[in-house]
């Protein structure tokens, strides 16, 4: 329920955008170009692509807390079959790491904006560090889970920590590769005399640091689900 | 925004050079469009022939000792699954939306084109997973179109060895390919509009996918989760949806699963997925009615809107397909109300087609005979909704076939109209040749007779009780001898239908083969795919320059006009209001 009024949210959001877009235009009374209007290709067309792919992975986590939460309800019946996994600490530090990765992605941002490829490079890589960090500590908090033996797959509290923090971590993977490839451009072949170029790498960190801080706040959310149960 | 002309920016247009990089590994949205369409028709052929198979048994049992109950119910998932996501979903966005949405926007390609190809290629590898499963051992599964557990999963339905499995795969490697495609219609329409095309100037066919795509961005996911958690139970042992159960005396290896959990995920998808697919093909007949009525859509914005409002009323009425699986009764109240809310805008959208059609210039052509076609099924199919979104009504006549018959009506028949006038419409744009009219009469009127005998009787075969799903009725009360034969009747007209798509194929091989030349504009419509340079458009669309557009969709007799028509980028005429 919770999850349908939230996508009934964004679809409210898309709605009130398209409204904001003259929706109330009346179009067979005015003809010519209308001053303002869609005009050809624009550089902008990544970044409205990755907002829209965001908008289906907000879909994609809120279904994934719903049916958590349904799940949940159904296992506290008579069964008790829901056994409440005890969170391994190393969550904390694997958020940590993920909160800075997120404010370094943010410095490197700033410092390609300002055509600071040294100081891009430094924060851009170290992001990427990080991140790596957050993913092993993942791992590793799997395997002391496991350790713990007290849970097996049929325990859905179980199952459903292994899926979510998986979901998430493959979410991180995909925007490795896209940073792995930027990084790979920012330390080899970059003219920085290019302004095409040097425009190009400012618009994949762009699109990083959005993907991260997004990442995060699913992160959080995910981390908070998870430990309240 | 500043405007820069793609002309000016070379980069863009990888002109494709070798034959595999134009009709293979090919960037183009028009020939991505074509694969598409090519291979999403071939999967309904498949599906098609399963529904033959199954009406072969229900109309002639004991008769075909090779369809087996196992077999029967495998026919009945392949059938829907295929023809529900394998062919409308694919056809409708990667084929139509592919087709249209650069050309009617006026742009040059899809903003994406390197993920568009890939979106292809990933739809017809789900395809192959898809049918892979027919040569597994234990074959494809037959949990019902649904897949609901436990059935799905535990042994003793057919296809649990492999087929499952495959179908979930297929069914997630689907939806990756539909969000590289989604991902591309929905930022094409936002970002690569040409000059003077605001959003209320876009034909409603470049509308209706557009919502359709947003839907299905957002429902798809549900079927993601779902998938994935029922690969995990048939696979490594999870108990998401698997309760604990007794199997011939033997305890499975679950524990309280909720079933009813993965209903919830599956119609949260599924009842977006009947808009996904009804969207489009609300947008493209409304184009057809009003190019070949020559008069403009009647309430244009009313249109959009009530597309918005059905897009958006069509995530909270999920639960209207799980009145029988038990649930809290306020649920149902809720549920039961905002599927009938949802009437208003469809009947808004109704009434407005027939409007357009009032006192206009009808052209009795192909697509127009489709276009009306859909206004008849599509009022059966939706009256029937009406009676089956009332939980008092849909329990009795839920599993019947009235069922059937409705959702046949409504979300089989009624877009398959639209998909075929959408083809004759267009085929002359597509191929250079106009399809031949005899032919497609017959396709017309084999089609449309015959899917109402096909359905109508369906609807009172429920209310007599026949239950649907089952492999053979045997001999019973409240069946009477003349249910079998009604039954009887309804196979032979599946098999008359069938005939019909038949002539459809011959009827595209031949006008490819002997056609006559086409027009480029021989509809006299006013969008901008008719206005391209050459005829079909070459990559890039539209030569040197993009056109600019001047006005709405549907200048059609517009008075003191010379033609009956006023393309889009035909520049303001004296005496018209104009800006800028």
């Amino acid at each position: 329920m919770m999850t349908a009024l939230a996508i009934a949210l964004l679809l409210g959001v898309t709605v009130w955008w398209l409204l904001v877009q003259r929706l109330r235009d009346k179009p067979w009374t005015v003809h010519g170009v209308i001053p303002g209007s869609q005009e050809g290709l624009t550089s902008s067309a990544p970044k409205v692509g990755l907002w829209v792919f965001l908008g289906m992975v907000t879909s994609l986590f809120l279904i994934f807390a719903g049916a958590y939460v349904m799940r949940m309800d159904h296992g506290h019946s008579p069964l008790q079959e829901w056994q409440p996994v005890s969170e391994p600490s190393v969550l904390w530090i694997n958020t940590v790491a993920l909160v800075v990765a997120s404010i370094l992605m943010q410095i490197a941002h700033s410092r390609v904006a300002r055509s600071d490829l040294e100081g891009t490079r430094r924060y851009f890589s170290a992001a990427g560090i990080l991140t790596v960090v957050f993913l092993l500590g993942q791992l590793l908090a799997w395997r002391q889970l496991a350790a713990q033996g007290n849970y097996d797959h049929r325990n859905p509290a179980y199952s459903f920590f292994i899926l979510l923090t998986a979901a998430h971590g493959l979410h991180l993977v995909g925007g490795l590769w896209v940073l792995g490839r930027t990084a790979a451009r920012l330390w080899r072949g970059l003219n920085a005399a290019s302004i095409v170029q040097v425009a190009a790498v400012r618009q994949s960190v762009a699109l990083c640091t959005i993907y991260w801080h997004f990442l995060l706040l699913v992160w959080l959310g995910l981390f908070v689900l998870l430990m309240s149960t | 925004m500043a405007y820069v002309a793609i002309a000016d920016r070379d980069h863009h247009l990888h002109d494709p050079t070798t034959f595999i990089e134009k009709y293979i590994w090919s960037q183009d949205h028009k020939v991505i469009a074509i694969q598409y369409g090519s291979v999403a028709i071939f999967a309904g052929l498949v599906a098609l022939v399963l529904s033959l198979l199954m009406r072969l048994q229900i109309g002639f049992p004991d008769t075909f000792s090779w369809i087996t109950p196992y077999s029967y119910y495998q026919f009945v998932t392949l059938h829907g699954m295929i023809m529900v996501i394998y062919l409308l979903t694919a056809l409708f966005l990667g084929g139509f939306g592919n087709y249209l949405i650069p050309l009617m926007c006026g742009a040059r390609d899809m903003v994406f084109p390197y993920m568009n190809m890939l979106s292809f290629w990933v739809y017809l590898l789900s395809v192959i997973i898809l049918m892979a499963s027919f040569f597994v051992p234990g074959g494809p599964t037959g949990a019902g179109w649904t897949l609901y557990p436990p059935q799905a999963v535990i042994e003793g339905s057919p296809g649990t060895d492999w087929g499952i499995i495959l179908m979930l795969v297929s069914l997630a490697v689907f939806i990756v390919a539909f969000t590289m495609g989604g991902l591309n219609y929905v930022t094409t329409v936002l970002q690569a509009r040409c000059r003077g095309m605001t959003l209320m100037r876009m034909p409603l066919s470049v509308w209706g996918i557009f919502v359709a795509t947003i839907l299905g961005l957002l429902a798809f996911p549900a079927l993601l989760v779902a998938a994935i958690m029922m690969t995990l139970d048939r696979v490594v042992g999870t108990s998401f949806f698997m309760p604990a159960l007794l199997s011939m005396g033997q305890a499975s290896d679950h524990e309280g699963g909720s079933p009813v959990l993965f209903q919830h995920l599956f119609w949260f998808f599924g009842h977006p997925e009947v808009y996904i697919v009804a969207l489009p093909a609300f947008g493209i007949v409304s184009d057809l009615l009003s190019t070949h009525a020559r008069k403009n859509i009647f309430g244009y914005r009313m249109m959009v809107w009530a597309i918005v409002a059905i897009g958006a009323l069509s995530f909270v009425v999920w639960a209207h397909h799980m009145y029988v699986s038990g649930m809290n009764p306020y649920f149902g109240f809720f549920f039961a109300t905002t599927t009938l809310i949802i009437a208003v805008p469809t009947a808004i959208k109704v009434y407005n087609w027939v409007l357009t059609l009032w006192r206009g210039d009808i052209h009795f052509n192909l697509p127009m005979l489709w276009g009306t076609g859909f206004i008849f099924t599509f009022i059966h199919g939706g009256l029937t909704g009406l009676f089956l979104g009332n939980v008092t009504v849909d329990l009795p006549l839920s599993d019947t076939y009235f069922v059937i018959g409705h959702f046949h009506m409504v979300m089989g028949v009624s877009p398959v109209m639209v998909l075929f006038g959408a083809i004759y419409h267009w085929f002359p744009k597509i191929t250079g040749k106009m399809a031949n009219e005899v032919l497609g009469k017959i396709h017309f009127w084999m089609t449309f007779l015959g899917t109402y005998a096909i359905y109508l009787p369906m609807h009172y075969l429920g209310i007599l009780g026949m239950p649907r799903r089952y492999y053979a009725y045997g001999q019973t009360d409240f069946i009477p001898g003349s249910a079998h034969q009604v039954n009887e009747a309804i196979t032979i007209a599946a098999i008359f239908v069938a005939t019909g798509q038949l002539i459809f194929l011959i009827n595209v091989a031949y006008s490819l083969w002997k056609g006559k030349k086409a027009d480029p504009n021989p509809w006299g419509a006013t969008t901008l795919e008719w206005q391209t340079p050459d005829t079909p458009p070459v990559h890039g669309n539209w030569g040197p320059k993009l056109p600019v557009v001047y006005r709405w969709a549907y200048d059609y007799s517009v008075p003191g006009a010379k033609e009956d028509f006023i393309p889009q980028n035909h520049p303001t005429r004296p005496g018209e209001a104009s800006v800028g």
